[in-house]
């Protein structure tokens, strides 16, 4: 079992972004759930294709951590600690619900457990086809926005 | 947040499918227990144009409506229903209400009376001095010119005999009809600013009440209410709920909340609107919906429903 091809290519354009235009590290494709059995037609089919990556510097800084840190006085050192994060190749053409936003989220699988009060979060990557990439970060819950 | 067993019911109006409630009380009742503040519509009768200090009713969204009921601590009756029913139902209310009117007709009929017998010997005062003046200027007169002085002086007299107090106008009265239903105070009738005896007590089991008509976004609503949040409507960031973490007064609204069917197709272009407007005003862009289908919760509750909610930010990149 594989994806469509078109989902495919989406996955190696927004790959190919990360990797020209900003610069990540590590990245990863990702079509099947990472599980420990050896031959690969038993593994199983992610909804949509994922790409896993290191980028330069911290995405995302939760609110309460970031007052932490405003009272240790150590902001500048997040920018130096950045963490993997999940991305979701999408193209604006298409037609996202809810069920399958669910989906996408339940089928990641995290190298560690979540902090306390903490959700999955992922990068949803929207191609369009003058190859404009755009990033947002989707929260699994309702999270409170950043403070900037 | 539990409500007070104590606590009457809030009464909540429907009136043209719109939801209203009137009583101070209930309204800082609902912003302090149920994290419910609204907007306040009602303007002053004498400066409709002056809208930006509304006073009461406040208008609920039909969501609000919905889980006060749904939490049963308000009601909601349709107005112009209810009014006539209450009127035409034949019970304690009803002889309540009867004694209330009464009341009313009673203090009404006594300030009249009040008014009248003060306007009179106003007048009595006023006429007794005219009557002197006409003598003097009378006296004057006689002396030019002897031949007319009858005439004008009958007419004074019968001009200030109206506003008398002699009892000569309350015995004409008497004699005749049109004349004792203006004068007797048992015809005055109150017509009554407010219905407020009607209202009491809150609609047994058999009174109908209103259905409330909510909207899709309605389990979104739900949920936040649930966890604490206060919404307000969502027109001025382009969603259904401004979605604040307390008190309005308090604090910046966290997320522009927009609610969608579990199923229902989301275009793209609209979730990268949201979310970049919810960076500039420094918002998240939630979106959300009730659960369906096999991943639905086994244990849901109309009181709490299955709600799954994801918040979008620009990831600045």
């Amino acid at each position: 079992m594989a994806h469509p091809d078109y989902l495919a290519d989406l996955a190696s354009t927004v790959y190919e972004n990360l990797e020209s235009q900003h610069d990540w590290t590590l990245l990863e494709s990702h079509t099947h759930k990472q599980q420990q059995q050896s031959l690969p037609e038993n593994k199983t089919l992610l909804p949509r294709p994922l790409i896993t990556g290191l980028p330069p510097r911290r995405l995302y800084l939760h609110p309460d951590d970031q007052v932490e840190l405003v009272k240790t006085h150590a902001t500048y050192t997040v920018d130096e600690t950045p963490e993997m994060e999940w991305v979701l190749p999408l193209h604006l053409n298409e037609k996202f619900t809810l069920k399958q936003i669910a989906e996408v989220f339940d089928s990641l699988e995290l190298p560690e457990p979540l902090a306390e009060g903490r959700c999955k979060r992922l990068l949803m990557a929207i191609v369009h086809d003058d190859s404009t990439v755009v990033y947002y970060f989707v929260h699994d819950g309702i999270v409170k926005p950043r403070q900037n | 947040m539990t409500s007070t067993t104590s606590r009457p019911h809030v009464r909540i109006s429907k009136a043209a499918n719109r939801y209203f409630v009137f009583d101070i009380d209930d309204v800082m009742y609902l912003r302090r227990n149920h994290n419910i503040c609204s907007v306040f519509v009602g303007t002053m009768p004498q400066a409709p144009q002056q809208s930006a200090f509304m006073g009461l009713p406040i208008e609920l969204m039909a969501e609000e409506a919905q889980v006060l009921v749904e939490k049963e601590v308000a009601y909601v009756v349709d107005d112009s229903k209810y009014h006539p029913a209450r009127i035409a139902a034949a019970g304690p209310q009803d002889r309540q209400y009867i004694d209330v009117v009464k009341g009313i007709t009673s203090d009404a009929q006594r300030s009249m009376r009040e008014t009248t017998e003060t306007r009179k010997a106003m007048f009595a005062h006023k006429g007794a001095s005219k009557k002197k003046e006409r003598k003097d200027k009378k006296a004057s007169d006689a002396q030019t010119s002897e031949d007319v002085t009858a005439a004008p002086s009958a007419d004074t007299e019968a001009a200030t005999s109206l506003f008398d107090t002699t009892p000569e106008p309350a015995s004409a009265t008497t004699k005749n009809p049109s004349v004792t239903r203006e004068a007797a105070p048992e015809a005055w009738l109150a017509t009554l600013t407010t219905s407020d005896s009607l209202l009491t007590p809150a609609p047994g089991q058999d009174e109908p009440l209103a259905s409330v008509d909510v909207p899709a976004s309605y389990p979104l609503y739900a949920h936040l209410q649930d966890k604490g949040y206060f919404m307000m409507p969502g027109l001025r960031f382009g969603c259904n709920y401004n979605v604040y973490p307390g008190d309005p007064l308090r604090f910046h609204s966290h997320f522009q909340a927009t609610g969608f069917q579990w199923n229902e197709d989301i275009t793209l272009l609209d979730l990268v609107t949201g979310g970049r407007l919810g960076t500039n005003v420094k918002k998240s862009f939630l979106i959300g919906g009730r659960v369906e289908g096999e991943e639905q919760r086994k244990d849901e509750t109309e009181a709490a429903l299955d709600v799954r909610a994801f918040s979008i930010e620009w990831a600045a990149m």
